[in-house]
């Protein structure tokens, strides 16, 4: 990049590096917060993650979390495959009709661009309805559950597509041409092709479930408080805590730690040259 | 007769909706049509108990326009203006903050990029309940930020940043400001740099040579990121019920206080029609501009 001059670049550096800290320095006060001297415990400590370890409360919303992420995750990534293997695979190159070319793009978009506050209120109340006429599907985990998978699948799909889309037809011609069906061209190409997205859209998914507040938030159940809305409420209740901060430090270092293993698992093939998605 | 042609088109759309189906039945049946009685509901009478009933009528809708027992008010339009204004100038800030930063990325080293790029968006990964309660301890009338503001006469000693309209902005600025980066870099690493030569051998300079050669580049990134920040910044919740305060309320908080604290579904519901309604606009808008600029949408299904 000869073409910026060395006074610009200086300028620029001298922007970004604030901007980094800015983006740094929410992430840093909770974590130095969750050491800070409490009622009783002079001085930086510890006692605010003990506190935590023996709150049943806490690790209550923390085993609904992961049954949750890893639950949605698995039919996410799952249901978003496929549906990202059948779009790049048999959906024509240009054109197909509203019905096969537009109609599959728009249902996949749907859920990324729709507000997650109107996404879910719209499950809140489908849920209240059919729990009023059929009995089934009461707000809890499961409901919460449902609304994750629809968020999670068209993510997990793009990522699919994105991976396939840069792929040789002819490979699965010449799959064809060994005598291969479809459903063994599948799980012996396609699969082995899309192992690396598969892996990162599995991760993702579950960066996306702990990370949503919103959606789970209006489907959760009063038995079905997961950490997201634990938080949440806890500050609504008492406003700051020590234990909230050691709370809000181990997800803050949990994410990080996924989305710098997400980040390595997918790189390792196109290097250089990928950017990580926002979520 | 079908052709051979025909049967294979056929084929192939069978195949896409058994490999794509389970899929997309999925998000009709838990998003489509949800969303749909969400927006049937706006046209029902409110009961007693804030659920919809029988008969239709469009009294949520003059509702959202003001009109209630005590006669007509403009706090609806507050509201609305409210948030429109504030995702306006979050996304103008994070435009004003991203643009140095892109460019800072993609004057380094080729195989620093992904790394600084990365630094740049991991705090976008993290929950965004702890990020917006981050900010609250920042901006609390104790916290050494608004001490300097009391003292600078900014704001009134014993008061905080927080809660109110500056302290949402902060909030979703920092929580948008990712969602900007990405796009905007995408579209910074493949600029053609030729262009700027050409433009300095023209003898053009500083603003002039940015606003004609780099500028036109980045536009489809910077389209992108404006639909990314500003939907989900005028639709947000957390931000404006953590750091807002009543003063301060913006339409997603107004929107779900009408199915918790007090019940009035079909006024939400038509609440949520208005929330769609501009966020449609938005989409549009941004569609007929990518257009005209011939594309743009690269990675797009």
């Amino acid at each position: 990049m000869n073409a910026v001059p060395r006074r610009i670049r200086r300028v620029l550096m001298g922007i970004s590096l604030p901007v980094y800290l800015l983006l740094y320095a929410p992430l840093s006060v909770i974590a130095i917060f969750s050491f800070a001297p409490s009622l009783g415990h002079p001085g930086v400590n510890v006692a605010a993650y003990v506190l935590l370890l023996h709150d049943p409360e806490v690790l209550a919303a923390l085993r609904r979390s992961l049954t949750l992420a890893l639950g949605s995750a698995l039919l996410g990534t799952m249901l978003g495959t496929l549906m990202g293997f059948g779009l790049s695979r048999f959906r024509p190159a240009r054109g197909g009709g509203f019905w096969v070319g537009t109609l599959p793009s728009l249902i996949i978009y749907l859920p990324i661009i729709m507000p997650s506050l109107v996404f879910g209120i719209s499950e809140l109340i489908f849920f209240n309805f059919v729990h009023e006429w059929t009995g089934l599907l009461s707000a809890g985990l499961l409901t919460m559950g449902i609304a994750h998978v629809t968020f999670q699948a068209p993510y997990v799909a793009l990522v699919v597509y994105a991976r396939l889309a840069g792929l040789d037809p002819n490979l699965f011609e010449a799959s064809q041409d060994l005598y291969a069906n479809a459903f063994k061209s599948f799980v012996f190409l396609t699969i082995p092709v899309v192992r690396p997205a598969l892996i990162g859209g599995f991760l993702l998914a579950i960066t996306l479930s702990i990370d949503d507040f919103t959606i789970s938030f209006f489907t959760a159940g009063p038995g079905s408080v997961t950490l997201p809305i634990y938080i949440y409420s806890a500050i609504a209740r008492k406003g700051a805590s020590p234990e909230i901060n050691a709370l809000g430090s181990l997800m803050i270092a949990t994410v990080i730690g996924v989305a710098l293993l997400y980040y390595f698992v997918t790189r390792h093939r196109e290097r250089g040259n990928r950017i990580p998605a926002v979520a | 007769m079908r052709t051979a042609a025909q049967g294979e088109a056929r084929g192939r759309a069978w195949r896409l909706w058994i490999a794509s189906g389970p899929g997309l039945f999925w998000i009709v049946l838990f998003l489509l049509i949800p969303s749909g009685v969400m927006l049937g509901i706006a046209f029902f009478t409110n009961s007693d108990f804030g659920s919809p009933v029988l008969p239709l009528s469009l009294d949520s809708f003059s509702q959202v326009a003001g009109y209630g027992i005590l006669g007509w008010s403009g706090a609806n339009f507050t509201v609305l203006l409210r948030s429109l204004l504030q995702a306006g100038v979050a996304t103008t800030v994070t435009i004003l903050l991203a643009y140095p930063l892109v460019f800072f990325i993609v004057t380094r080293p080729a195989n620093l990029r992904p790394v600084l790029l990365l630094f740049a968006i991991v705090p976008s990964w993290t929950n965004q309940v702890v990020r917006t309660y981050a900010w609250m301890q920042l901006l609390n009338p104790f916290a050494p930020v608004s001490r300097v503001a009391q003292t600078l006469g900014i704001i009134p000693p014993h008061l905080g940043l927080m809660p109110g309209d500056f302290a949402v902005l902060v909030g979703l600025s920092y929580n948008y400001l990712p969602y900007m980066v990405v796009p905007l870099y995408a579209a910074a690493e493949k600029l053609d740099w030729t262009l700027v030569e050409a433009g300095r051998d023209l003898y053009a300079s500083g603003v002039r040579l940015f606003f004609s050669t780099v500028f036109p580049q980045t536009l489809p990134g910077l389209l992108s990121g404006i639909i990314l920040v500003g939907i989900p910044a005028f639709g947000d919740y957390v931000v404006p019920q953590l750091l807002g305060g009543d003063k301060a309320m913006m339409l997603g908080s107004l929107i779900a206080s009408q199915f918790t604290f007090s019940p009035d579904w079909p006024y939400g519901a038509a609440l949520t029609l208005i929330m769609l309604v501009f966020t449609c606009i938005g989409l549009i808008v941004f569609r007929r501009l990518t257009q005209r600029l011939g594309g743009g949408e690269g990675a797009m299904l």
